[in-house]
């Protein structure tokens, strides 16, 4: 059967429709805010060899990331109606939050069927496996010693949270894993929802292979595959060959860690090299493979055309390279919470600067406070790189997440806490012939004893710009205006204000460049504002 | 007499109803002052009827005006008061970026820039107030702001933090600041929006205050013109599908801001429910985009907010989905090698190849032409005469380029922009849960009914309706849609505070409040309750009487759950967040039997290429009486849009001049 230029368009969105759905499904009827109110979450079909044939990403730390938990249950005996979880880094996760769930689809034997796979391949009495419906989800809390299971200061995998190798995910294993976490009865509710986009996923793609048939849906899967690898290299052969290098920096207790990269395009290829980059260390900013993979395919996606569908033939022409035991390669049981957070956007900004854009703020300034009854965990946003051809938007996610805030009406409702102020942290933003955006403050008052949580980045080094545009102003944490490290956890005492000011974005261009002030850039952060600041009528109130 | 006018962007479109007679005229929009065209549709309408504009009882208006201001980023220089340390709510919006990875790309500017912002010394917390304003302070702020921008400010948005359950602050603000200014419009976000969520309520009521003004102006002129032509004053369509008067509507232009789109649903819903098919999907496929709907039981499906021209809404509206493709979709080959349509539109100018206009690349009506479904001899509405050797040429090259015959091709580009439209289906039904086999396919706008078989069949509907008065759908809606107010506030109950009684004083007063602001003290209350499991951040609404009983509302909201999401959970805590009451008056039915579109039918038969194969096709050009007879494959060139009816599909046409079409195999 071959596919043709109609039939890709077709079928490609249908796929994309089908991962869409299983999206919807997943994300309205969890109960976790990470995954509701923030989009921490992905979905995605894969062949039955675990070639990812199309992916719904929501936030794009999940790029290209799945794979390896396919591959992780891969050979595992499958049945109709049995979903497999897991979240162990070192298997087929990215960090301990991130649940993994993954069902396998089976089509049932129809008069004349005749099977479509190698002779490896299980088959069953009752069908055949067509494909897998995976999708992975960020639950608020996956027990360990701190709330949130985001600590600043985990060593080891154990300081995380439950890790949970592969296994099928029943009744028995829901009630077993969920009485491990916190907020036990919203675990139960988010694994029942992602085991309803599984079964979603199921149903379409069943009806889809159903309409369409068996030979049409197999070569369907390749052609997408390959489709999306065209345009993929249909992009980088528009690139110079030739290496590229750039290195930057991450701010771990003991001090800061260099992340190395040496980027070659030859043709209609790219290689990304991380060789000399830091060890794996003693904190939590290791990655494993996938998360580095992912912050780079992120990174590509940007340079080239973003609506290439994200499939695994998208990645094929990508070559991504980092020793083992180095921080974005590492080995069991190294801490990993910070890494999929935070290393994660550094490696993308590597790539970026490799390629000569200015960078964002760098980091998604994890806060999470709590006590044992409640936890409130969230990313801050703030200024974005500038583009060469635009100011950087303020007061945003800028790379690997692009989650929501949650309402200041919906956070003092639920939460012991008060909003002291959430505004825009004015002049942040590195000068330029484009601007990068501002950083936001976001101040919280604690109303009883919680802990709290800080992970942050770009305290100490600021976001750089490119081609002659100025850095953005770094960024900072304070506790009763008492500044703290970029990775702290602590108590706060009812009354206790603690206020993170998210960092700039790099500019682009010599400010000498600058024409007359973006009228494209988004309001709300527009340049003139440096100038008025002082008498500014809604600050320094 | 009935009257309803709906401006639209091309032409403006008046329909009369009286005794069961519906008489309709058009004439073309007026975009600097839409007030003429109107009034010009009025006078050709009358004129076709040889009635007096005296006769006029009651005239219902669907508008553009505010959807065009903000798509167009137009508004009254506006001011925004908000809480000391929040003044940026708008600005920040949720903090998620545009577009995942072009990482620049912005989001539309808050209607009030950063030098109009003003923070409020108030704070108010979930339980009260915090920190009271002062009556210095109060006077210091309304004189401030009173001298902004040298005295120019001609509107201003007031939101204060939790505002949606405690309105003390922000009408002791109001008032200050309405003392010092008198002339100057306020919104207070309590009162516009009334629910939770910060930003979203901001952002309405700021679109609700740059926009008043300058609605109120275009309803000023519209009341002088239709004076002096002796019509009364018209009744506004609301983006909820319900007309209010004409003042209310000008006080709130946030109300209005889909009153066109709402106009189309609300008339499509009619002639669903008179065509006997009241469970149907609605789709409306113009020249750059086609709108969808969900009409279930005679009435448009609504949703409690929505998004306009990527600024979120916190309103309720008739949920009426949009995606850009249309008969001017460009078709293309992507780098892939895949075949694509669309977004990117000919429009109107220039058009797709075959309206000749210098248009190059081959669109979706190219496409339609060239298989035969469009007729060269047959202009298209607006008097289009269609040029099929400049079709070919752009098919051709397209073809050439993806390694297709022309035909194939052509099929192709068909069979892409379905896929699109199939998509934008899927999401307002299978995603809600809703099962498309249940309902009929209601098509209409020019190119929709030309789609119509073949949509229906992807999606296992094996009944379509196509009305005759394509074109006049809106206002037709129009003469027969309700007068409606909702009124509704964040109320957060759950546990032991969401009892019985506490439900029913709030639903009583949110109702005479609903009354009151209709105009209608008997009017017909409904109410709306938005619920969730404690720690969603989503809601489902359901409706339910006054007074519920809270085991009540947790049995409808689980059902919804299940049907929605595939599960419930009875160890969940539920909460009620939002309670919505409506007043409503309810509209008149009119008879489209007594429609003057009946027209003499021409047949002929054409070729057209049908599966590949080139089929003789019956053509039927006209607006076919009652009874006639239709069996696929045919084409019915109605007076505005083409019925294309593939084999397998047949019917007739029914006493209101629609054409039924059921799947026969």
């Amino acid at each position: 059967v071959s596919i043709d230029p109609v039939e890709l368009q077709v079928l490609t969105g249908a796929l994309r429709a089908i991962c869409e759905e299983m999206g919807a499904v997943l994300i309205r009827s969890a109960h976790s805010a990470n995954i509701k109110e923030r989009r921490d979450a992905s979905t995605a079909l894969f062949d039955p060899r675990g070639e990812m044939v199309m992916q719904a990403e929501h936030i794009p730390v999940h790029l290209g990331a799945m794979p390896a938990a396919v591959a992780a249950v891969l050979d595992e005996q499958h049945a109709p109606d049995r979903s497999w979880i897991l979240n162990d880094p070192y298997r087929g996760g990215t960090h301990l939050p991130d649940i993994t769930v993954i069902t396998p689809v089976f089509a049932p034997r129809k008069p004349g069927w005749r099977s479509r796979l190698g002779a490896n391949t299980a088959r069953f009495a009752d069908g055949e496996l067509i494909a897998f419906a995976a999708n992975r989800a960020h639950h608020a809390d996956v027990g360990g010693p701190t709330p949130g299971s985001t600590p600043a200061d985990s060593r080891t995998l154990a300081d995380e949270g439950v890790v949970i190798s592969p296994r099928v995910l029943d009744e028995e294993a829901i009630a077993e894993l969920s009485s491990q976490m916190r907020q036990p009865d919203q675990r139960r509710a988010d694994l029942r929802a992602q085991l309803a986009a599984g079964r979603v996923g199921v149903r379409r793609l069943v009806e889809l292979h159903d309409r369409v048939g068996a030979d049409t849906l197999e070569a369907a899967f390749a052609e997408v595959l390959d489709y999306a690898e065209r345009r993929t290299r249909a992009c980088l052969s528009e690139l110079d060959d030739g290496v590229r290098r750039a290195r930057d920096l991450l701010e771990a207790r003991e001090g800061d860690l260099q992340i190395v990269l040496e980027a070659t395009v030859t043709d209609d290829r790219l290689t990304l090299d991380f060789t000399g980059s830091a060890e794996q260390h003693d904190g939590n900013l290791n990655c494993p493979l996938a998360v580095t993979r992912s912050a780079c395919y992120f990174a590509v996606r940007v340079l080239t055309d973003p609506e290439i569908p994200p499939s695994a033939g998208a990645y094929r022409p990508i070559e991504v390279i980092a020793p083992e035991g180095c921080l974005l390669n590492a080995r069991s049981p190294a801490a990993v919470v910070g890494g999929n957070v935070e290393t994660s956007s550094r490696i993308a900004d590597v790539v970026l600067r490799a390629f000569g854009r200015a960078v964002g703020q760098g980091t998604m300034n994890n806060v999470v406070i709590g006590s044992e009854e409640v936890v409130y965990y969230e990313t801050v946003g703030g200024g974005q790189g500038a583009c060469p051809d635009a100011d950087g938007p303020s007061g945003i996610h800028v790379a690997m997440s692009n989650t929501l805030n949650t309402p200041i009406e919906a956070l003092e409702l639920e939460f012991p806490l008060r909003m002291i102020e959430y505004s825009l942290r004015r002049g942040t933003g590195g000068g330029g012939a484009h601007r990068g955006g501002d950083g936001v403050v976001r101040e919280l008052e604690a109303l009883a004893p919680l802990r709290y949580s800080l992970l942050t980045e770009r305290r100490r080094h600021a976001p750089p710009g490119a081609d002659g545009g100025e850095p953005g102003a770094p960024g900072r944490n304070l506790l009763d205006g008492e500044e703290l490290p970029p990775k702290v956890s602590g108590e706060l005492a009812p009354g206790q204000r603690l206020r993170v000011e998210t960092p700039g974005g790099g500019g682009f261009g010599t400010s000498r460049q600058r024409e007359s002030p973006n009228r494209e850039s988004p309001p709300g952060d527009s340049r003139q504002r440096i100038a008025r600041q002082r008498d500014s009528p809604s600050s320094g109130r | 007499m009935l009257l309803g006018v709906d401006v639209g962007g091309t032409f403006t479109d008046a329909v009369l109803a009286f005794g069961d007679r519906v008489v309709t005229a058009k004439a073309p929009s007026t975009p600097l002052d839409q007030s003429e065209g109107v009034i010009a549709a009025v006078h050709a309408a009358l004129e076709r009827a040889g009635r007096a504009a005296r006769e006029v009882r009651a005239f219902a208006l669907g508008m553009t005006v505010a959807t065009n201001a903000l798509l167009e980023g137009r508004g009254a220089r506006t001011a925004l008061i908000a809480t000391e340390g929040f003044t940026d709510v708008v600005a920040l919006g949720r903090q998620n970026r545009a577009h995942l990875y072009r990482l620049c790309a912005g989001r539309p500017a808050p209607l009030v820039p950063d030098e109009l912002r003003y923070a409020a010394p108030e704070r108010m917390t979930p339980d009260g107030p915090l920190r009271a304003p002062g009556e210095d302070e109060l006077r210091a702020l309304a004189a401030r702001v009173a001298h902004a921008d040298g005295g120019g400010i001609e509107s201003i948005a007031v939101v204060l933090l939790h505002s949606y359950r405690h309105p003390e602050h922000e009408r002791a603000i109001g008032d200050a600041v309405a003392r010092a200014l008198p002339d100057v419009h306020i919104s207070l976000s309590h009162e516009v929006v009334g629910t939770f969520r910060e930003y979203e309520r901001a952002a309405t009521t700021e679109v609700d205050a740059a926009l008043s003004p300058l609605l109120a102006g275009y309803l000023r002129r519209l009341v002088d013109r239709a004076g002096s032509a002796g019509v009364p004053k018209p009744s506004i369509m609301q983006s909820n599908g319900g007309l209010i008067d004409l003042e209310s509507a000008a006080g709130h232009a946030a109300w209005t801001v889909l009153s066109g789109p709402a106009a189309g649903a609300a008339g499509a819903a009619f002639v669903a429910r008179a065509a006997g098919a009241p469970d149907a999907l609605c789709f409306d496929m113009g020249g750059t985009s086609c709108d969808v709907c969900v009409v279930d039981d005679g009435s448009v499906q609504e949703r409690s907010a929505g998004e306009i021209a990527d600024r979120p809404l916190a309103l309720p509206m008739l949920a009426v989905h949009t995606v850009g493709a249309g008969g001017g979709s460009i078709a293309w080959c992507d780098a892939g090698g895949a075949l694509r349509v669309g977004p990117r539109s000919a429009g109107a100018d220039p058009g797709p190849a075959c309206y000749g206009r210098g248009g190059e690349e081959p669109t979706v009506t190219d496409a339609n032409l060239l298989l035969g479904y469009l007729g060269t001899d047959a202009p298209l509405a607006g008097g289009v005469e269609l040029d099929r050797l400049a079709a070919e040429r752009a098919v051709h090259a397209l073809a050439r380029e993806v390694g297709l015959e022309p035909t194939a091709c052509a099929e192709g580009i068909i069979r892409v922009a379905n896929a699109e439209m199939i998509r934008a289906l899927r999401v307002v039904t299978v995603e809600r849960g809703i099962d498309p086999r249940r309902y009929a396919l209601l098509a209409f706008g020019g190119a929709g009914p030309l789609h119509a078989t073949a949509i229906a069949e992807e999606l296992g509907i094996a009944t379509i309706v196509c009305p005759r008065a394509s074109g006049v759908l809106a206002a037709l809606g129009l003469v027969v849609s309700p007068r409606r107010r909702d009124v509704q506030r964040s109320v957060l109950l759950s546990g032991g505070s969401l009892g019985a009684e506490t439900i029913a004083a709030i639903t009583a007063e949110l109702g005479d409040r609903a009354r009151q602001a209709l105009g209608d003290g008997g009017a017909e209350l409904s109410a709306v309750y938005e619920l969730r499991y404690r720690g969603q951040a989503f809601e489902l609404a359901v409706k339910a009487g006054l007074e519920p009983q809270p085991d009540a509302l947790r049995a409808a909201f689980e059902s919804l759950h299940e049907e929605r999401y595939g599960y419930s959970d009875a160890e969940q805590t539920l909460e009620l967040v939002t309670i919505r009451v409506s007043a409503i008056t309810p509209g008149v039915e009119v008879s489209l039997a007594g429609s003057d579109e009946e027209t003499e039918v021409s047949r002929s038969t054409r070729t057209a290429v049908i599966g590949g194969s080139e089929t003789g096709v019956a053509v039927l050009r006209g607006s076919p009486g009652a009874g006639t007879e239709i069996e696929g494959p045919a084409i019915v060139e109605l007076p505005e849009s083409t019925l294309l009816v593939t084999p397998g599909w047949s019917g007739s046409v029914d006493a209101t001049g629609t054409i039924l079409l059921e799947r026969v195999r």
